[in-house]
């Protein structure tokens, strides 16, 4: 941990601390909380249910209990979620990218404003562009370029259709008039084997997925307002002149309507504290991300001002 | 030798040699259990590692997929019901041994042939993991078709005597796998509005309901019927007849050695997994039997081939996973979170940071394999004959009531429960009318990955198909897939001249 990570995970704790002793004095939690995670055990969005819940052994009076519930993209898990009691025992965390572009391209019951209240944001997972170690292209530009000249042959791969990862590169490829042919593989880490083997000529995906693999994947650009503190040497599209609306994925922590406010108070003030935590930074940096904490009105303001950004990708999306 | 310095930390250990133990004895109930496959009881034990050594946890968690792929074949013999879907192509000849009387010697041929085939892929491991980890790299989506291109082809020794019926029931099967979502648009197929749908039918709840409930409905239909009864079970006779000698096994040695290293190479292939070496084994191992014949009628050869296959895909999946981080199947992919959770870093590097642990880890799956080899060895075959002791309307409304607890706890679904039941009325009718549920579950495995290894090749091909001819691996697989329908085509059309002329 660098120093100025350290000075504003500190002071964050300090205020945290601060809230949670008022805040936390409505919500007296009887029963373990459970957080529906709409993805299987082990994955990345996992990982930060299971930080929390090591996280908050010490310092909640009940357990946290992790409830995995998979499938229909997350749509499962959510759906369960909405529907169970609004007693503030059954929270859930979602990967909210895909919760929103999955909402927005389908007809879906549920979706980050529909059914739900964000209780708080607990990290993000950011995208980046990467490229094989032995590629030609050794920046955006180099990229670009190639792309402009001859349209639609560069390859790219990404983690399937509909997925943050395949929007923030459509919005990429469009914001700057490109294209290309997209291939749509399994998740991530079939992303990455891609890149590795050549398969393909660039890739969106994950930042936090070419951890380790620095030698034969290079990240050119992460899409986001700063560097990722794990990966310090990837500028930013911003930094490189490119003006591309930023599409992430916000992991945040969700209310069923209908939960008493002051329990969700309660439990934000809680999450505060417990994202400050060093073993939580420890357990999600395991997985390559990073903490990040925001308020749950915070995380809303954010999530609509992406859904403004992607309004025309998934209408292109949804017209063909 | 790194692996020699693994062996001794494994072996010096007793907590160590306790988890390994008992990983291969739980991955043999999973397995053995018609909807627990491994991959989920690795999900389910996961929280439970968190608080372990790091080795001791992954260990653990790798014999346990070893061990579970080879306790699928347990279900698969004794029930006509694959415990897991690697050991689909198992059934093929081990039920009608077991209706034989004969389940024992088949559990004996299977355990004896998992064991060599796990042993083989995990020495290849050893000895190989750089070069195997490198061949993976090259290996893209056209390769991967090929494979399951080849792998189709035993739809062919599957289907019995209409092969009208039999390719109808695969085209059923495929079918029936395009409902969910499309691969590659990921627009949503057959799905009627229903987001249950959206992901498609789980293949535990439609293995279970194809294989155990028609069974079930099958002896429903013919009680009263005088129970085909084997002589008691105990007698010496019995167990003389279950006994395996070595001049049985012997013509099977050809097909283990052959099958070990289809699978071997198949489990470097990301993505493909035990089911697919099995199904490549089988068609591949009957293409060159002496005795093509009895294949499907309980040839010990037909449980050696597939079984080999299965568990060699183990040792070398692992090599493009631990370098490259690459998942070779469900089971890899949790692995490398366990990697992560201990703060291991999975990669090209992890050899120059965490080499001792790497060799043990390979160190317990060489003890694993031998452990769950002698457990099974000799208590699968006492299994076998408790189970056999069960009088069938005790034993069938059991198994009645475990496919319904089976279908529900792989996903904690009621939907697949419903999915379960119309899976058994399905396959109960087309047992009936003499249509193929094997050749429907093959077709229904291979269908979804095939598909989106075809798509994404032409994505990423500039000359449409010409990719397949240009790729020299996906070539060689594609002519092995047409070169094996072409012969079994010659064959038929061989004996149906043979009848002709007979009848003449």
């Amino acid at each position: 941990m660098d120093r100025r990570t350290f000075l504003q995970t500190t002071s964050l704790a300090g205020i945290a601390v601060a809230f949670s002793s008022q805040a936390m004095a409505e919500w007296k939690p009887r029963r373990p909380l459970n957080i529906i995670v709409p993805y299987k055990a082990g994955g990345g969005t996992d990982a930060y249910a299971r930080a929390i819940s090591a996280a908050a052994a010490d310092r909640l009076p009940v357990p946290v209990v992790v409830v995995n519930k998979p499938g229909a993209s997350g749509m499962t898990g959510a759906i369960a979620a909405a529907s169970s009691k609004p007693d503030g025992n059954t929270i859930m965390l979602h990967s909210t990218g895909s919760f929103l572009l999955g909402s927005m391209l389908r007809d879906t019951k549920v979706g980050p404003f529909d059914g739900f209240k964000m209780i708080a944001q607990v990290g993000n997972l950011k995208a980046c562009i990467a490229v094989p170690a032995g590629s030609p292209f050794k920046s955006v530009q180099d990229l670009v370029d190639a792309a402009k000249a001859a349209p639609g042959k560069l390859r790219w791969a990404h983690t399937g259709k509909g997925s943050t990862y395949h929007v923030s590169g459509q919005t990429f490829l469009n914001g700057l008039g490109l294209k290309a042919v997209d291939v749509p593989f399994k998740g991530g880490s079939a992303v990455r084997a891609a890149v590795l083997g050549e398969q393909v000529d660039f890739a969106v995906l994950g930042v936090q997925q070419g951890r380790g693999f620095e030698e034969k994947m290079h990240r050119l650009a992460v899409l986001a307002d700063a560097r990722d503190e794990l990966a310090p040497d990837v500028p930013t599209f911003a930094e490189l002149g490119f003006d591309i609306p930023i599409v992430s994925s916000p992991i945040i922590v969700y209310a069923p309507n209908g939960v008493d406010p002051e329990i969700i108070s309660g439990i934000e003030a809680a999450l505060a504290e417990i994202v400050a935590a060093p073993e939580f930074a420890k357990l999600v940096n395991t997985k390559g991300t990073l903490p990040l904490y925001r308020t749950g009105a915070d995380a809303e303001t954010a999530v609509r001002a992406m859904r403004e950004s992607v309004t025309p990708v998934i209408n292109a999306l949804k017209g063909n | 030798m790194d692996i020699f310095i693994g062996l001794a930390t494994v072996l010096s250990s007793p907590a160590l040699l306790g988890w390994i133990v008992s990983a291969a004895v739980v991955g043999m109930v999973v397995g053995a259990v018609p909807g627990l496959t491994a991959s989920a009881a690795i999900a389910m034990l996961l929280p439970v590692t968190f608080y372990m050594d790091p080795l001791a946890a992954l260990a653990f968690l790798y014999v346990i997929g070893k061990s579970g792929r080879y306790g699928g074949s347990i279900a698969a013999i004794l029930f006509n019901t694959p415990g897991t879907a690697a050991s689909a192509a198992t059934q093929i000849d081990g039920y009608p041994l077991s209706q034989r009387g004969l389940s024992s010697k088949a559990m004996k041929v299977a355990t004896v042939s998992s064991v060599i085939g796990d042993f083989t892929g995990e020495i290849l491991l050893i000895l190989g993991v750089g070069i195997i980890a490198a061949i993976a790299l090259t290996l893209g989506p056209p390769e991967l078709f090929a494979v399951y291109f080849a792998a189709f082809v035993v739809i062919g020794s599957v289907i019995g005597k209409s092969v009208v019926k039999g390719l109808a029931s695969a085209a059923l099967g495929v079918l029936i796998k395009m409902v969910g979502t499309d691969p590659i648009s990921a627009a949503e197929r057959y799905t009627f509005g229903s987001y249950e749908l959206i992901n498609g039918i789980g293949l535990v709840p439609l293995m279970i309901g194809m294989f155990v409930l028609a069974e079930v409905l099958s002896q429903m239909e013919t009680r009263g019927a005088k129970i085909e009864k084997f002589d008691e079970p105990d007698s010496a006779e019995a167990k003389a007849r279950n006994r395996l000698s070595w001049a049985e096994y012997k013509p099977c040695i050809p097909h283990v050695i052959r099958s070990s290293f289809i699978g071997a190479f198949i489990g470097m292939l990301p993505g493909l997994g035990s089911a697919i070496a099995a199904f490549v084994a089988y068609g591949e191992g009957k293409r060159r039997a002496k005795n093509p014949d009895e294949w499907g009628k309980g040839a010990l050869e037909g449980i050696a081939a597939p079984e080999a296959a299965n568990n060699a895909v183990s040792g070398p999946s692992m090599a493009p996973l631990l370098t490259l981080g690459i998942p070779g199947s469900t089971i890899g992919a949790i692995l490398v979170g366990v990697f992560l959770i201990h703060g291991i870093q999975i990669g090209p590097t992890l050899f120059l940071t965490s080499r001792e642990l790497v060799y043990s880890l390979f160190a317990a799956g060489l003890i694993g394999i031998a452990a769950y080899g002698l457990v099974g060895y000799f208590g699968a075959s006492f299994v076998g004959r408790f189970i056999i002791k069960i009088p069938t309307d005790i034993l069938y409304p059991m198994i009645f009531l475990t496919s319904f607890i089976a279908a529900y706890a792989s996903r904690g679904s009621l939907f697949d429960v419903w999915v379960m039941v119309a899976a058994g009325v399905l396959g109960w009718l087309m047992k009936k009318l003499e249509f193929n549920p094997a050749a429907f579950v093959i077709a229904f495995v291979l269908a979804g990955g095939a598909e989106e290894t075809f798509r994404q090749s032409l994505l990423l091909s500039d000359n449409g198909l010409l990719i397949f001819v240009t790729r020299p691996v996906a070539l060689g697989f594609l002519l092995l897939g047409v070169l094996t329908v072409f012969i079994r085509a010659r064959s038929l059309h061989r004996e149906a001249r043979a009848q002709a002329l007979g009848d003449t």
